[in-house]
């Protein structure tokens, strides 16, 4: 084959080439879109990272830290009047933190009580704590939090859930919403 | 001569020593200021508005009632008779003479023959309102600019006491005579520097072992310290600690752990001695003032307090009844004289060595309201005429001169704000106070006014 006769190949070659390629793509574009569902990129807002009791930063009043105390430990409502009388009590002692933890340990000597015993918390350490922060706190625990209680639970036998009300009912967080 | 220069570096060394500051175990740098006169000053607000005419002036009826009947109804603190007519300010009498029988004397020398008074002293700013004679009572600072529901502007004398020297939260009581009128907040000013943790501590004692206390609080449960309170405390601080980081707390007084138990151990104490009819009430026991002392006298022998302020107001009924405010005034000076008593006899630790300073926080109108009660006598009220800017102020106590005199009507002598800086004066604190510039301009230590 001459050199020109094979230049002519070549060309033919190319032009055929040049003529499918284009067609190709155009079947494989066709197939691919005939075969799949639009694929969608979804972002997200930045947010900022923080301890998911950060949130509450308000004070109670009195008259809410009472109302909210007797419902958590009674499992009803305060009446008015005796709303009324515990604000006027509290007023009545200088250190609300004294007067608060007064209070909250005349409540737990009460025989209406709404309190799980000592083996309901023993039996089912985990839900308890859970149990304790979604009443008390509102939220549920972290990690760390239901990790540290669990362990001081279960390592300490005198520990009652007397003990843990007491001290929730009493914590900083708790007069905080 | 080495004996000499001995002696010479000794005596530096020794006032050197008396005179640079100290660090207190609170952290904070401590100068005194001064000699104390006394380890303890009980303070008595005689508030509720007391008019001149029948407490210094021993009027009674005279310069009320358009009556001619005078004399002292008030003998535990001031020398003279008692009137002799229309005796309405006592107990009932067992034919049923209301008021008809005045209550026993308690103290055989009455406190104006024992101690310093000041007859005329004024009240010289400011609305003649409670709340603004009470904040001047404790601040020493008139409180011009302030309303109610509002601390004080400026530092109390609880603060001075426990920010310049090294009283602790359970050695400064405020006992008050309920929880009206803004009371609760007089223990502790909001003043940068100063504030709650410098504040006093706080009962108003009808309410705290009233009703109220006994239906929420009597038989509240003690934990045991080492079984119960340490395993709540680490739980709580557990608890705590991931809050504080952001800044939040509940509001307190800075009592540490173990004031904290001493006031629960208080409490429960005072309950059952109420349940045994052990409180030291004064003799006669019925009405709102004579009941706060009783209860302020247990706070004094269980705590024995560096500073103790109790505030009275029964007299305020004179809104609408004279015959009730005599009997009031009569009262807060049972009231007084019982207080007195017990600190020298029932106290050890604080017999001989406390100061006691009556004052009322403001005094009442010369002119009478249109009300009249049952012995068809008129009423007063307190809006700041002039004569419901006297009142007088009473001080007794070790290096108090007794028997003084100072000044008297036509030569006032003396102002309200000045209580603070004579409390500081006998607590040895003075120069602290006096150095803050908080205190009203004017105001001085009555010592300095002799």
């Amino acid at each position: 084959m001459s050199c020109r006769q094979t230049n002519m190949l070549i060309f033919k070659y190319m032009k055929i080439r040049n003529l499918l390629l284009p067609l190709l793509l155009c079947g494989a574009s066709l197939f691919l879109h005939s075969c799949k569902e639009k694929s969608y990129i979804y972002e997200v807002n930045e947010l900022e990272v923080s301890p998911n009791n950060s949130d509450k930063n308000k004070e109670k009043t009195v008259e809410q830290y009472v109302a909210i105390l007797y419902a958590n430990m009674f499992q009803q409502a305060l009446s008015p009047d005796q709303q009324v009388d515990l604000a006027d009590l509290i007023a009545s002692i200088g250190d609300k933190q004294i007067a608060f933890e007064a209070i909250t340990a005349k409540m737990i000597t009460d025989p209406d009580i709404q309190l799980p015993s000592n083996e309901e918390m023993r039996t089912d350490v985990s839900s308890f704590v859970t149990d304790t922060y979604r009443r008390f706190f509102v939220r549920n625990p972290t990690e760390a939090e239901k990790e540290y209680f669990i362990n001081y639970i279960e390592s300490r036998p005198n520990v009652t859930p007397v003990h843990i009300y007491f001290s929730f009912a009493t914590s900083n967080e708790y007069y905080y919403y | 001569m080495k004996r000499r220069n001995f002696i010479k570096k000794a005596t530096l060394a020794g006032a050197a020593t008396v005179g640079v500051p100290y660090i207190l175990p609170t952290g904070r740098l401590f100068a005194s200021s001064g000699n104390p006169m006394a380890e303890h000053v009980v303070l008595v607000l005689f508030a509720g508005g007391v008019r001149q005419q029948e407490s210094m002036l021993k009027r009674y009826l005279a310069e009320s009632q358009g009556l001619d009947i005078e004399g002292n109804i008030m003998y535990n603190m001031l020398t003279g008779d008692t009137p002799e007519l229309k005796i309405v300010y006592g107990v009932d009498t067992a034919d049923g003479q209301p008021g008809g029988m005045p209550i026993d004397q308690i103290l055989q020398t009455p406190l104006e023959l024992q101690g310093t008074l000041f007859p005329e002293v004024r009240y010289s700013s400011g609305s003649t309102g409670h709340f603004a004679g009470l904040t001047t009572g404790v601040s020493g600072h008139y409180a011009t600019t302030q309303g109610l529901q509002q601390r004080p502007l400026h530092p109390t004398i609880f603060e001075y006491l426990r920010r310049h020297s090294d009283a602790k939260a359970t050695d400064v009581w405020f006992i008050g005579n309920g929880i009206n009128n803004s009371t609760p907040l007089l223990n502790h000013s909001a003043y940068p520097g100063y504030g709650s943790q410098y504040g006093a501590n706080f009962f108003a004692p009808n309410i705290t072992f009233g009703q109220q206390g006994q239906d929420y609080l009597k038989g509240f449960k003690i934990f045991h310290p080492e079984e119960e309170l340490d395993p709540i405390r680490e739980m709580r601080a557990f608890l705590n600690h991931t809050y504080m980081e952001q800044g939040f707390g509940i509001p307190n007084l800075g009592n540490t752990d173990e004031e904290k138990d001493d006031i629960k151990a208080f409490i429960k104490s005072t309950f059952e001695r109420l349940e045994n009819n052990q409180v030291a009430f004064p003799p006669v026991v019925d009405n709102g003032d004579l009941s706060t002392v009783g209860f302020a006298t247990e706070v004094m022998k269980w705590f024995k307090p560096k500073l103790t302020v109790i505030n009275m107001s029964a007299v305020d009924s004179c809104h609408s009844s004279y015959t009730n405010y005599l009997a009031s005034l009569h009262r807060g000076d049972h009231a007084i004289g019982h207080l007195w008593n017990y600190i020298q006899t029932q106290i050890p630790e604080m017999a001989d060595n406390t100061a006691m300073i009556v004052m009322p926080e403001h005094g009442r109108n010369y002119n009478s309201n249109s009300i009249t009660d049952q012995n068809d006598w008129f009423s007063f009220d307190h809006d700041a005429d002039e004569n419901s800017r006297r009142i007088f102020t009473m001080m007794v106590g070790p290096g108090i001169d007794s028997n003084l005199k100072v000044g008297g009507v036509g030569n006032p002598i003396g102002d309200a704000s000045d209580v603070v800086p004579t409390i500081a004066e006998i607590l040895g604190i003075k120069d602290n106070v006096m150095n803050a510039g908080l205190i009203q301009g004017n105001a001085m230590s009555l010592f300095d006014r002799i």
